[in-house]
Order: structure tokens, then sequence, then C-alpha cells
């Protein structure tokens, strides 16, 4: 009798056992430290720049905030992550109820966004929490490799780091005769409001791993406002870059208004015709190595249309 | 003081103001200089472009801003006989904000026009706060009146603020209008707040004998010919007009509607027709002093003005509140 109870034990102890996660890795992040499972199979990202981690090293999340807009997960991550996630709302307010219900082994979220919530994904599966909002492009990579920690795929993000590090200093080469600290800026334009992102922005750093320089260099202190700067058309005159980069948020943007006015158009990107559109949403909102190297073929075309130019 | 060295002091602060706000802003090569190059003809091209096209502007609508806000809450304060009446507390603010936001969540609405929205949203809360506090039967209850803005003006900011939840863009959008901002307006703005200013100025003037007369009191303002609810109707709507103007084109701004009401009432006593000139010119002077300012703080971008003019006018509010003995 108790020989049975014994082996029943035994049992159920080691199917109970074999059930639970491995739990191996302990990531230190924004708010503190989280022991991880050994390689998690069902996670749930709420922001862009993680399913770009993921997808990074071929990994598909079960779960992602795609804003309720499945469009919003580019062509570039769909190649490798498929399109078989399931939403659980938007970024700013995920749905914690759908997060549960995906049985998640590991949550991603962001700094910004979902700090308020890190102790209810805490009880959901192990949280990480990672800055996708303020920060720049080399502090983007190094988030990676503690993704890759925490995904237990640490050799295979070293590894995509290494290829990617080289495929932008390849890029830098080949711009190199033309942008030799040429001035670009990158803005975002809505209907009232050009924003531009400054050297320290994360768009701001990738140009200048591409070898382009910045005149818009706030220091003071690590408030948003240093990283995506509201500008008036007087503001972006006296900065006057050579290439001006636009990304659209809006059909008609507040560059409609200044477009008649002579302040805009005695700008030197204007007069040389050096203003280009690119997609707001991938450049602004995306961040990661994906992303990175689709801007990348976005600056080579632009790059390309300048030297035809010359 | 005699009000002429008054009104002379004030002009005087009234140009100063303008100097500064004028040889300030994005382009740190167009200064006091470039102002003056103007009228002689020393500038480049593009000093004067910024001068004439950016700057100048700018400035007339923040002082223009400044008479029509202040004369509106002149004219509230009149015709509910109340010193707390302003757009703001009035919830006329808040529903021309209502307005505007509709515009940017909703841009089918934004064809209907922003500032015909935001004049709508005004003259909607201003009425309805009036009926709250018993206007339909002629005669305001003064708490009634504060309690009943204070509530339209919070249901109001909240269906404004549920915008914030919304899309980014969206609450993005919202947020930034939200502080009060001249820093992109241009000569079409100036122009429409011209002709707000100027009609606003000269109906207050006509209007402000009923005022004196209601100061009186309802019914010796009846038994000397002008009927209250006419002088309420006039005065009301024209205040919601001009508060709705100028939140559609620089966003919610508080305290000038407020403030200097008070601010005059102390510097030049209680007639109104003297009243409409002195509310105009600190208005004017006071909205000139926070854009010379928001242009100087912040940084990398400029503070809003409805951020500076708040912090120069709470803290006089608040002194006031505690010199006065008997708030009424």
């Amino acid at each position: 009798m108790l020989f049975k109870k014994v082996g029943h034990c035994l049992v159920v102890g080691v199917i109970s056992m074999l059930s639970l996660p491995v739990f191996s890795a302990v990531i230190e992040h924004e708010l503190g430290s989280t022991q991880v499972p050994d390689s998690p199979q069902r996670i749930v990202v709420l922001e862009f720049s993680f399913v770009d981690a993921l997808a990074a090293v071929n990994v598909a999340p079960v779960g992602l905030a795609d804003d309720n807009k499945p469009e919003r997960i580019v062509a570039a991550y769909r190649k490798i992550i498929g399109s078989d996630w399931i939403s659980v709302g938007t970024r700013k307010t995920p749905s914690l109820e759908l997060t549960a219900s995906l049985k998640p082994d590991l949550i991603i979220a962001d700094k910004k966004r979902h700090s308020a919530a890190y102790a209810t994904l805490s009880e959901i599966a192990p949280t990480i929490v990672l800055d996708s909002l303020v920060g720049d492009y080399p502090a983007a990579v190094k988030q990676m490799s503690v993704i890759g920690n925490a995904l237990g795929k640490e050799e295979e993000m070293e590894q995509r780091i290494t290829e990617h590090k080289a495929k932008i200093a390849a890029y830098a080469e080949t711009f190199k005769a033309l942008s030799d600290g040429m001035y670009v800026q990158f803005a975002t334009a809505r209907a009232s409001r050009l924003t531009l992102h400054s050297a320290s922005s994360y768009n701001g750093s990738l140009l200048n791993a591409f070898g382009f320089s910045s005149k818009l260099n706030p220091t003071d202190g690590d408030a948003r406002a240093n990283f995506y700067v509201p500008t008036t058309l007087e503001q972006l005159s006296e900065l006057n870059p050579e290439v001006l980069i636009l990304g659209n948020y809006a059909d008609v943007t507040i560059i409609d208004q200044w477009k008649n006015e002579a302040l805009y158009q005695n700008l030197s990107a204007v007069k040389a015709g050096k203003v280009f559109h690119v997609d707001a949403h991938s450049w602004s909102r995306l961040r990661g190595m994906v992303a990175a190297e689709s801007t990348a073929e976005d600056l080579s075309a632009i790059m390309k249309k300048i030297s035809a130019k010359k | 003081m005699p009000k002429s060295s008054l009104y002379l002091l004030l002009s005087g602060l009234f140009v100063l103001a303008v100097l500064a706000s004028l040889s300030s802003g994005g382009r740190s090569d167009v200064g006091l200089n470039e102002l003056f190059g103007v009228f002689n003809g020393s500038n480049s091209a593009l000093a004067n472009t910024v001068m004439i096209d950016i700057r100048l502007p700018r400035t007339v609508c923040a002082a223009l801003i400044g008479i029509c806000l202040g004369l509106s809450g002149l004219i509230l304060q009149a015709v509910t006989r109340n010193p707390l009446a302003s757009p703001s507390i009035l919830g006329i603010n808040q529903g021309a904000a209502l307005g505007l936001v509709a515009t940017l969540v909703f841009p089918q609405a934004a064809a209907i026009g922003v500032g015909f929205l935001s004049v709508t949203g005004a003259i909607v809360a201003g009425g309805l706060t009036f009926i709250i506090a018993g206007g339909l039967q002629g005669k305001l209850n003064s708490l009634r009146l504060i309690l009943g803005g204070i509530t339209v003006g919070a249901f109001a900011y909240a269906f404004a603020r549920f915008a914030l939840t919304l899309d980014d863009d969206v609450a993005s959008a919202v947020l930034q209008w939200s502080a009060g901002n001249v820093g992109d307006v241009r000569w079409p703005d100036a122009q429409l707040l011209i002709g707000w200013s100027v009609l606003g100025m000269v109906i207050t003037l006509l209007l402000s004998h009923r005022f004196n007369l209601l100061a009186l009191g309802d019914s010796s303002a009846q038994g000397l010919g002008a009927d209250p609810r006419v002088t309420l109707l006039i005065g009301t709507l024209l205040a919601a007009v001009l508060a709705g103007v100028c939140v559609s084109i620089a966003g919610p701004i508080a305290f000038v509607g407020i403030v200097i009401p008070h601010v005059c009432r102390y510097l030049f006593g209680l007639d109104y027709r003297v009243l409409v000139g002195a509310v105009s010119l600190t208005g004017a002077t006071l909205m000139v002093i926070g854009d010379a300012l928001s242009k100087w703080m912040g940084g990398p971008s400029e503070m809003p003005i409805g951020v500076v003019v708040a912090l120069i006018g709470a803290p006089y509010f608040l002194y006031q509140t505690f010199m006065e003995k008997d708030l009424g």
C-alpha cells in the first residue's frame, strides 16, 4: 500500500516536473531581473522592436501587440514570422486577458508603455521589460543580445548581430563617397507638426552609423524632448539640413502648408531637390536589425537619386 | 496713479514685449538689428521673410488672442456679475476644445471647418452652463453658474481627453494642441483674429453702458431701459465666439480671461467704458510677454505659450485670492 502511494507520488512528481518549464537564465532588464524558461516557446511581445528581435533569430511570437492593424507588421517581418500571430490589441493598452489566454512562457514589454502592468504581466508569465521608445541605435542593438539570451538563442543572436554590423558597415562604405559628413535630417510630418529626430534618437544615431552627420544635438538630460523635437519652420531653416527625409503620418501635412513659403523654399535640401519621402511607420515606429537593414535599403535608393543629380 | 500714466506705462511694456517677441525665435541670426532692418532696407531677403512672414503674424496673433480672451472674460464677468466668470470656468473653452478635438478624431469633420466647430462647441457649452444656472428664467444664480460651468467643462473635457486613449497619432495631436500654442500661426490666422477682435471691441464698447447698468442690479437695469436678458444673450454669444475663435487658432489658453479683467478693475476702476480699452491693452501685453518667454524657455523646442501664460497667471490669481477680502 505504502509502496503504491510512494510510486503514485513519484509518477505525479515526474509528470509535473516534465510539464513545468525549466527555468535557467536570469535576465537583467529595466525593472529588475527575471528568471525565464530555458527555451521559451510561447512568446508574447508588446512592441514592434521585440518583433524585430524575434525575427532576427527566426522565432515567431504566438501573440503580439499590432495595434489591431495587422499591416503594421511589415513584409520584412512576415517573411520570417509568418502571419499566424494572435493580436493582443494595441501597444498602448494591450489586452491582459488575451495575453493570459495565450498561455505564454515569456512576455517582452516596453518600459514606457507597460511598466504599470509589469506586476500583472509577471503573474501571467515571466516578463522582461526593455526600453523601446527612447535610446539610440547602438542601444537597440545591445537590447538584441538581451532578448537573444531570454530566447535561449544567445549564440544565434550574436552571430546575427555580427552579420548585421558588417552589413551596415558595408552600406556606410558605399555611401561614403557621397555621404561623408553630409547633414541628413529625418523628420516625421503630421497635420500640424514636424518632429525632428535628433542625433541621439534611434534614427539620428542610425544615420550617424551610416556616416551622415547631424546638427541637432540637444544635450540637456534624458528627456524625450531631446530625441523627438517638434520644430517650427524658423528652427528648421536655422538647422538647414542638406538632405531632408520625411515620413508622413497624414495625407496632408504641415509641409504642405510650408511649401509655398519663402523660408521653406530657401532650405538647402529643398533648393537642391533633396527632400525624400520614406514610410513613416517603418522608419519611426520600427527599430532593430531587420528594420535598420530596410532603412539601409531606403537610404541606398535615396543616395542613388542624389548621385544621379550630380 | 493717474490713468494716463497707467496707459503710458502699459503701452511702454507692450512695446517692449513686442520688441522682445519679434527679435527672438528659431533663427539666431535674425534679431533686433534685423527688426530695424525691415524699415531701413538693410536686411537680406531671408531676414525679411523671417520677420514679416513668420514672426510678425505670430506676435500679432498673440496680442489679438490676449484681446479676445480678455474681452471674453470681461463680458462674462459683467453679464453674470460674478468675478469668477471666465471662458474656462464657464466651460466655454472646453466646449471649443471638444469641437476642435472632433476634427482631429474624425478627419471628415475637418471639412466643416475647425473654426466653425470650435465656435459652435463654445456656444453650446456656454448655453448649457447658462441654462443650468437658470438663464432661461432670466435670473442667474451665481453658485449654480459656477457649478454648471465646472460640470459642462469637465464633461466636455472628459470627451476631449477620451481621444488620448485612441491611436497614438490622434493622442499626440490632441496633446500637442491642448497645450495652447501659437508656434505655427501665419497671416491668415492673424487676419481672422483682427476681424474678430475689432468686432469684439466695438460690440463690447457698445454694450459697456448696459454692463454698467447691469452692475446696479437686474431691476435697476430694467428700470433704466436695458433689458438684462438681451445684454446677457448678446454678451454671452460674443464671449463664446471670441473664446472659440482663439481656441481654434491656438488651443485653450487659461487664466487670461479671468486674470486680465481683475487686474484692470484694480488698476482702472469699475467703469466698463474704460475697461474695454484697458482690458484689450493689458491682455495683449500679457500674451505678447508670454510669447516672448515661450521662445526663450524650454529647448530644444519651444515652451507652449499656454504653459507660459498659466505660469504667470496662476500665481497672480492666487495672490488676488489671498488679498481679496470679499470675493462676492
